[in-house]
């Protein structure tokens, strides 16, 4: 009995930091000033997330074989989250012919100078 | 309170908020100001089903769902994929747009220097300021090798005049 709680008790740590790391990716994809920042807290942000709860759900289930065939989703999703992080970073390097005045702006501003992106 | 009731809380719980953090990156979705936003947010959205879909599988005890989850994950990644195919060129664009803007650039300074006069100091001070760090000193890419040109080319046009 004591073990069950004990098990309920590592679920909800592990349910509860996931739900705080989508929370914040949420929050990060809303409230950063530029493309690249936002896809950068999103993308970290789902990584963590995914992660934390394939381990509640691996941790609550208790059966290897249940474990394990979500672990596979843990496998597939750490290959292509960057993958198709990369893809949005490439679409917004090709169709965004500002970038570079971006760029520019920063490296005379210095690293923490970005409020609003260049029109 | 026996165990299973508190994992129902757990889990519910859990539904609720994932279900409102997917409305919030839908309102994102909707909203973003450019096409990098959306299919950010349609990704961001894909992960939060699957793990929803995770979820409900401890929450109805059923592990098949489990392979739904990653079914959902395979098809979730091919619809980011082919939208960023249409979005990315085959051929690589990229400096066609970068010489547009750099022309827009350069009308931009061209009009500066005909407002103040090209040989006067504070045009050249203007003209130093608003250069990039890595352009100053003569040092840089081939940005910089245009500017100086220009600059050049306008030392030379006023000498003749």
């Amino acid at each position: 009995m004591i073990g069950e709680w004990i098990r309920f008790g590592i679920t909800c740590l592990l349910l509860i930091a996931a739900l705080v790391g989508f929370t914040a990716a949420v929050i990060g994809a809303y409230r950063f000033g530029f493309v690249m920042n936002r896809l950068h807290a999103a993308g970290i942000g789902d990584t963590l997330g995914i992660f934390l709860v394939i381990c509640a759900v691996s941790v609550s289930s208790g059966s290897f074989l249940e474990a394990a065939k979500a672990f596979l989703i843990i496998v597939f999703l750490w290959f292509t989250s960057p993958a198709s992080s990369h893809f949005l970073s490439q679409i917004e390097y090709y169709t965004n012919p500002h970038l570079y005045r971006y760029v520019d702006r920063k490296i005379q501003d210095g690293p923490h100078s970005d409020e609003k992106e260049p029109e | 309170m026996s165990v299973e009731t508190a994992y129902d809380y757990l889990y519910t719980g859990a539904l609720i908020w994932l279900s409102v953090l997917i409305l919030f990156m839908l309102v994102r979705s909707i909203m973003g100001p450019r096409i990098t936003d959306r299919l950010l947010a349609i990704n961001m959205i894909g992960t939060l089903v699957i793990s929803c879909i995770a979820v409900l599988s401890r929450l109805l005890d059923e592990s098949y769902l489990i392979d739904a989850a990653l079914i959902y994950a395979m098809i979730s990644f091919v619809s980011v994929l082919i939208l960023a195919m249409i979005y990315i060129p085959v051929r690589q664009t990229r400096g066609k747009f970068e010489k547009d803007a750099r022309k827009e650039i350069r009308a931009e300074r061209g009009i500066r220097g005909s407002v103040t006069e090209s040989g006067s100091p504070e045009y050249k001070a203007g003209k130093e300021a608003e250069k990039p760090a890595y352009e100053k000193g003569n040092a840089g890419l081939d940005n910089g090798r245009d500017t100086q040109q220009d600059a050049s080319l306008q030392e030379k046009g006023g000498s003749r005049t």
